[in-house]
């Protein structure tokens, strides 16, 4: 429908901002179930987003596996910061999402046999996980969903979610979204009576390969009243810089397949920390132990794919048509030579930490559902083992698409004041018309990335340290807002500007917040795990723009595996490698 | 600091039919459709995250990319530690 000049509004009763796996699935599922669908993406759904560029290693139950093994493996390992019916919801569901790749014909690792070729895990030892090919998979979603008549609008930026009484923070609820054509600069209000998001991950630009995925949604959701939960375990890293220079293609499926670690002295140091997983242990036990090499001067790091099995390089050669960087002769040949390697560590989500989401995959705003990475995974905690982010998307996608599909039938759509949409059309576009400043975007992202330059500075956190990053962040969203954007381009980087510093600013926030170091967060003032922290970590908006936080226990009712927490008072894992108390993890 | 990509990402214009493929695939908008030659043009090379999707959907193979992380914001510990990365023979 045309609006006004220079604005389109459009309704629909389900709006999904985010066409990655997790925005993908909930289009399939609220079309099925007949709601009108519209999916938005900046980018164009299929070639976009983490889901894409992801290694293709998801969670593999199959009709024969004992769920209870799997499930205590996914809780215990989470440190039993979960809400145990979510992983029995996820890996029940999974076991159907799985059959439908089989039955779109999604190309699926295989054994001799037919089999479907499945394996450990990183991070675990009785889950099993699968290789498939995601970009075949994220071609094939596109297809689905469009054969089911719902509506895709690529290259639309989303600013802003659209309130029902026009106040950020809302008191009564979401009622749609706005943004601008990225080619045309045309603004776009779509009302809706349910509103997902599933913007992907919370990172900085320019340090993974999936320059998209800035926290938007989180973001956004946030200025709209949005609760965010354990942002501090948004801290990780994986390794994926191979010779200072090039991207090494998914850590996670190298270590499947048998890749090792070596100091410069040849040693297999994960032997030392965590011998019964080693290189395939919790992602941040194996940055830790980098950092702890490097610190004792034993580094640099090396990946040693000298005794993988064959199957890896055939699968990493289906990852894209160049085969990966191992597979040139950019660098010396892998078979028979280490390659120095080093991880990153920084904001780097996969549902640690995120919107928190019940099981039907609603926030605590009315009309707003999440899935897939901007939301917290709470079917495994704190832990995210290989494959479990995408079995997540999956299922936390068909949730919300259901959800949203059904309780449309009861709703309608508010009614916005025309005063609403214009103030949110100027503050969309008013960038392209200041006069320049002297911060770019390009500036604001590079001040923000330096806040992730050092791995062994960004693990070991401090309160003097914390507070710097914070003011870096609320320097470039005050930077940010005298900014001009040069064209359409600059204007989505100066928007994801903002939401990088929105959201570092909540992570910082609640890691000063949290007066303990656990998992993967290590806070060298607090280096001890204290028990009242055994809960959900909440940060929610304040009208008076304060960042209120909360506290909440886990589920209690019912649960199958009663938790057994660390001894009060015990050092972290991070804290005991850099201390090089790790003897007691060996043990643990 | 985030580097331009000039070099790092070359179209082949004798092979290029401008089918348009790889602007759809560009996740980050570095890749335009030219109106006045209707062939694809680099618009945002510093933009390039080097993820190959162009690359691989090229029906034609006439994209190259030289794999260097181009639009970098990392930084490398070995640089930061003085460590020289050569794997000692
Ligand atoms: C290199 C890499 C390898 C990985 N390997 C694995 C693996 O092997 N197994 C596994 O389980 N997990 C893996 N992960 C994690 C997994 O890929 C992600 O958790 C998952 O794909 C996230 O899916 P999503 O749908 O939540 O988000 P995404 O796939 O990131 O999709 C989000 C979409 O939202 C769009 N968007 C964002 N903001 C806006 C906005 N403002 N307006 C409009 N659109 C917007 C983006 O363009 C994007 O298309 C990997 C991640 C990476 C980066
Ligand atoms: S390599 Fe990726 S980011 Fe670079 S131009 Fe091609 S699709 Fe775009
Ligand atoms: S995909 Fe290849 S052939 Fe098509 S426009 Fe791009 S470069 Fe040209």
């Amino acid at each position: 429908m045309e609006g006004r000049a220079g604005m389109d509004i459009l309704e629909t009763d389900v709006l999904i901002i985010g066409g990655g796996f997790a925005g993908c699935w909930a289009a399939l599922r609220a079309a099925d179930l007949k709601a009108t669908v519209t999916l938005v993406d900046k980018a164009y759904v299929s070639r976009s987003g983490a889901s894409t560029m992801s290694g293709g290693i998801t969670t593999c139950p199959l009709d024969s596996d004992d769920l209870d093994i799997w499930a205590e493996e996914f809780v215990v390992r989470g440190g039993y910061m979960c809400d145990q019916r979510w992983t029995y919801q996820l890996l029940e569901r999974q076991r159907e999402r799985i059959k439908d790749y089989i039955r779109w014909g999604v190309p699926i690792s295989r054994n001799a046999d037919g089999s479907i070729r499945r394996f450990a895990s990183r991070g675990m030892v009785n889950v099993r996980g699968m290789q498939y090919q995601p970009k075949v998979a994220m071609r094939e979603l596109r297809r689905q969903i469009t054969a089911r008549g719902a509506r895709i609008l690529d290259r639309l930026f989303v600013t802003e979610l659209l309130t029902a009484d026009g106040e950020w923070p809302t008191r009564t609820g979401i009622a749609g979204a706005v943004g601008f054509d990225v080619y045309t600069g045309r603004f776009v209000v779509i009302k809706a009576k349910r509103t997902i998001v599933s913007t992907g991950m919370i990172a900085m630009k320019g340090t993974h390969r999936v320059d998209n995925d800035c926290g938007d949604g989180a973001a956004m959701a946030f200025r709209a009243g949005g609760r965010l939960v354990d942002m501090e375990f948004t801290f990780g890293g994986t390794f994926n810089v191979l010779m200072k220079k090039f991207d090494f293609p998914s850590y996670n499926v190298a270590v499947a397949h048998g890749a090792r670690l070596i100091n410069a002295r040849g040693e297999r140091f994960m032997q030392q920390y965590d011998p019964q997983r080693l290189e395939r242990s919790e992602l941040s036990h194996v940055v830790a132990a980098f950092a702890k090499e490097i610190i004792d001067g034993r580094g640099p790091v090396y990946v040693d794919l000298r005794h993988v099995d064959d199957s890896y390089w055939s699968d990493i050669a289906k990852l894209h048509r160049g085969g990966s960087i191992l597979l040139t002769d950019h660098v010396p040949d892998p078979k028979s030579n280490p390659l120095p390697i080093e991880p990153t560590w920084g904001l780097w989500a996969s549902g640690r930490s995120g919107l928190q989401i019940d099981l039907g995959a609603r926030t605590n705003l009315c009309g707003l559902l999440a899935a897939g990475s901007v939301a917290k995974n709470d079917a495994t905690g704190t832990h995210a083992s290989a494959g479990s982010p995408t079995a997540f998307c999956k299922v936390s996608g068909w949730h919300a698409g259901e959800t949203a599909a059904t309780e449309s039938r009861q709703s309608q759509h508010p009614v916005i004041s025309r005063d609403v949409l214009m103030m949110l059309q100027e503050q969309a576009l008013a960038p392209l018309h200041r006069t320049p400043t002297r911060k770019t975007a390009d500036d604001l992202h590079d001040d923000l990335a330096r806040l992730e330059a050092s791995v062994v500075n960004g693990m070991i956190l401090n309160a003097d340290k914390l507070t710097r990053m914070l003011d870096t962040t609320e320097a470039v969203l005050d930077a940010g807002r005298a900014s001009r954007a040069s064209d359409l381009h600059d204007l989505v980087k100066l928007h994801e500007a903002r939401n990088v510093a929105t959201c570092s600013g909540v992570v910082y926030r609640c890691a000063l917040d949290r007066t303990e170091s656990r998992e993967q967060f290590f806070r060298e003032d607090f280096p001890l795990a204290d028990p009242t922290w055994f809960c959900w970590h909440g940060a929610t908006l304040a009208a008076d723009g304060k960042v209120v936080f909360d506290r909440q226990g886990f589920p209690t009712e019912g649960i199958r595996f009663a938790p057994q927490l660390p001894d009060a008072g015990g050092l972290g894992p991070i804290g005991a490698i850099v201390r090089g108390e790790h003897e007691a993890l060996v043990h643990a | 600091m985030s580097e331009p990509a000039d070099g790092k990402l070359a179209i082949n214009y004798e092979t290029c039919t401008g089918c348009g493929l790889c602007v759809l695939a560009c996740p980050v908008d570095v890749i335009r459709m030219d109106a006045a030659t209707a062939k694809p043009a680099i618009a945002y090379p510093r933009d390039c995250q080097v993820c190959y999707l162009c690359e691989d959907d090229c029906p034609t193979h006439s994209i190259s990319l030289s794999h260097d992380i181009s639009n970098s914001r990392r930084y490398s510990t070995y640089d930061e530690f003085g460590l020289d990365i050569t794997w000692p023979k």
